[in-house]
């Protein structure tokens, strides 16, 4: 009886057993093993491959000019996927931060225009994008319709509403003018420079903002109870969770993210350009970012700083498919393969997961 | 108002036999009091009318059929759901938790019949969720603390564990049973509701736990209402059984007056009655 069948072990695999108990002595495979079964291992490695990929190919590609072109593709996405993954685990979706992302600019623009200083203003418009949140959480979490359906309603009518109030016009975004000086040379505003326009602006945005929510989800009551929210919703009601305030909260932070993003690029690019289209895909590639890094859309589990690195690879793939001088229209062809690509390692990966027992 | 609900039972327009007589709710010792409780979902009617009591240091079997409304009753003591109409008092204080958290905070606590375990949680964040231990200056969760006295527990109760960073959904059904009870049982609470608490449990991990509840009824500060389904368990391990027949309490006895045949006889009984009041409609 050396090879027992698989119905006489099971018993065995309930009881207490030291499997994992030689923790100390860890091979290099295992190692690498346990580095690519983590949610955000297997995106990380296809990102540097295609990093690596596109330096090797194309000499302007690791260059810091270069660079400075890739954190326009991708610091803002990763804000917005920061929040759409909050949402994901939870087992919410949140269309509308399109809407809010256009809407938001447009906002600050008849804020200032009413006479208020800069800081401010993104200060109340963030505040309005936040009681957008309080709205699509409370329609989903109280009124109990599906959030993609709730979500889908704050997205058109925020784009309705922009282009309604902005006459579909294209405005100057107050804050990001570049004054030019005696001798010439040009100079950004203090608030622009803060707020998108300054070269690692977005960057330290992104970067602090990923932190903070990863460490929130992973280290604080909130994020424990968005994960028992989005894994079974019944018990943990049941358990005391505050399922609805819980919901509510995060949508909240998704729409606030959505109203920065929103500000910051316009400040860059010195415009308010009222444009569903341009939004929409915002939206989509926000999505993809999450999606790719590693969230499900089952709710439940998901992890932020994957959707920064998601973010990175749809940034870098963009990026490199441009200067390479790839048609526009390959793009979105390869980046729908890429995002197949990357959600199928993703599933095989989460199945190796819980059979390896690899928290 | 009709019984056609609970399990087909069409008792509405019978008056109930001698032998089914709840006894007068009672003095001041009573921890927990709950009169005249209803609850419907929808058309189905699950409490009709319950008045029970618990004592103060008493572990009370609740029995009674797949569906006669056990369940409801636990679920609306601990604050999860609200009942359509009656009153519950706790130290003769009326009670009306708002929340699971609330009536945690009054020193209610539950184990559900579901569990409410978190597959995606490890152990000890199951058996912390919704009391996290934080550190005192920071909102940050403490982890260590935490896995620590999950471990003190379940040491304490007998549970093996090689591993609390887990997620329970890679544990057996016992041992997810074993982690819910021991939630409950270290939660502070002085009443605490166990709904089927041996229902997945293998004899081994049964019997752990009906020794924790007679540990902890010789400690004598918590009281329990325990459903139960094996009469048996019943009576070795409670003091007192209530039986839930057709939306309200059928029989309230200390378990050293009834017996295994009896319970079977009252139930066997109830059975009858339903068949012949369904035959009789039927000839109707
Ligand atoms: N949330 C609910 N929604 C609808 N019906 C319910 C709900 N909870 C319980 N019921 C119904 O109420 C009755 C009593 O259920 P329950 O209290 O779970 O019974 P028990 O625990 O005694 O088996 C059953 O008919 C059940 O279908
Ligand atoms: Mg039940």
């Amino acid at each position: 009886m050396i090879h027992s069948d698989p119905d006489a072990a099971a018993p065995a695999r309930g009881e207490e057993q030291p499997r994992s108990a030689p923790r100390a002595v860890l091979s290099p495979w295992t190692l690498i093993k346990r580095f690519l079964t983590m949610r955000e291992g297997s995106i990380s490695v296809v990102t540097i491959a295609l990093i690596v990929y596109f330096s090797l190919s194309i000499p302007a590609f690791f260059t810091s000019s270069n660079f400075q072109t890739l954190l326009t593709y991708f610091t803002w996405l990763a804000i917005l996927a920061g929040g759409e993954v909050f949402l994901m685990i939870n087992g919410e979706i949140d269309l509308s931060i399109g809407g809010v992302y256009l809407f938001a600019p447009l906002l600050f623009y008849e804020i200032v225009g009413g006479g208020i200083s800069l800081v401010p203003a993104v200060i109340l418009t963030i505040l309005v994008c936040t009681g957008i949140g309080v709205v699509n959480g409370v329609v989903t979490a109280i009124l109990g319709v599906n959030s993609f359906i709730t979500t889908l309603g704050t997205l058109f009518a925020l784009e309705g509403l922009t282009l309604i109030v902005s006459h579909a016009e294209q405005l100057n975004m107050p804050g990001s003018a570049v004054s030019t000086s005696a001798n010439g040379s040009s100079h950004l505003g203090t608030f622009a420079s803060i707020f998108g326009a300054g070269v690692y602006s977005e960057l330290v945005w992104a970067v602090v903002i990923i932190a903070i929510m990863q460490i929130a989800l992973t280290r604080t009551r909130w994020g424990l109870h968005t994960i028992a929210v989005g894994s079974n919703r019944i018990a943990a009601a049941e358990a005391g969770v505050k399922v609805r305030l819980v919901v509510i909260r995060n949508f909240m932070v998704c729409s606030s993210l959505a109203g920065l993003v929103g500000i910051m690029e316009a400040v860059r690019s010195q415009s308010i350009s009222p444009d569903p289209s341009s939004s929409n895909s915002v939206l989509l590639d926000a999505i993809a970012a999450a999606v790719i890094g590693g969230t499900l859309l089952a709710g439940g589990s998901g992890t932020i700083v994957g959707a920064f690195i998601g973010a990175l690879f749809l940034g870098v793939l963009q990026d490199g498919l441009a200067i390479k001088g790839v048609n526009a229209d390959y793009l979105d062809f390869y980046l729908g393969i890429a995002i197949l690509f990357a959600m199928l390692i993703n599933v095989y990966v989460g199945r190796v997961r819980r059979r390896t027992g690899v928290g | 108002m009709s019984g056609v609900f609970a399990g087909g039972l069409a008792l509405a327009d019978q008056s109930p036999p001698e032998e089914l007589v709840v006894a007068p709710v009672s003095a001041h010792e009573d921890v927990l009091r709950v009169e005249h409780l209803a609850k419907s979902f929808g058309q189905v009617t699950a409490l009709r009318d319950v008045s029970m009591h618990l004592k103060k240091g008493e572990v009370l079997g609740l029995l009674g059929d797949n569906g006669a409304g056990k369940s409801t009753l636990v679920k609306t003591i601990c604050g999860f759901q609200k009942q359509d109409s009656g009153q519950m008092w706790l130290h003769g204080q009326p009670y009306e938790p708002k929340s699971v958290q609330h009536a945690r905070e009054l020193g209610v606590d539950v184990v559900y019949q579901d569990l409410a375990l978190i597959d995606e949680l490890s152990v000890y964040q199951n058996m912390f969720l919704c009391r996290e231990e934080r550190y005192s200056r920071l909102p940050f969760l403490n982890g260590a603390k935490m896995k620590r006295e999950a471990r003190k527990v379940l040491n304490d109760i007998g549970i093996r564990l090689p591993r609390l960073d887990v997620p329970v959904a890679r544990l057996s059904g016992g041992q997810r049973q074993s982690i819910a009870v021991a939630r409950g049982v270290y939660s502070n609470a002085d009443i605490l509701l166990l709904d089927e608490p041996l229902a997945a449990m293998g004899a081994k991990e049964g019997a752990m736990i009906l020794e924790l509840i007679a540990r902890l009824k010789q400690e004598g500060n918590l009281s329990i209402i325990m459903i139960l389904h094996n009469y048996v368990h019943v009576l070795e391990s409670c003091d007192r059984v209530n039986m839930i027949v057709d939306g309200a309490i059928a029989l309230d006895k200390p378990t050293a007056e009834t017996s295994v045949l009896e319970l079977n006889e009252i139930v066997v009984e109830q059975y009858r009655r339903a068949r012949q009041a369904a035959q009789v409609q039927e000839v109707a």
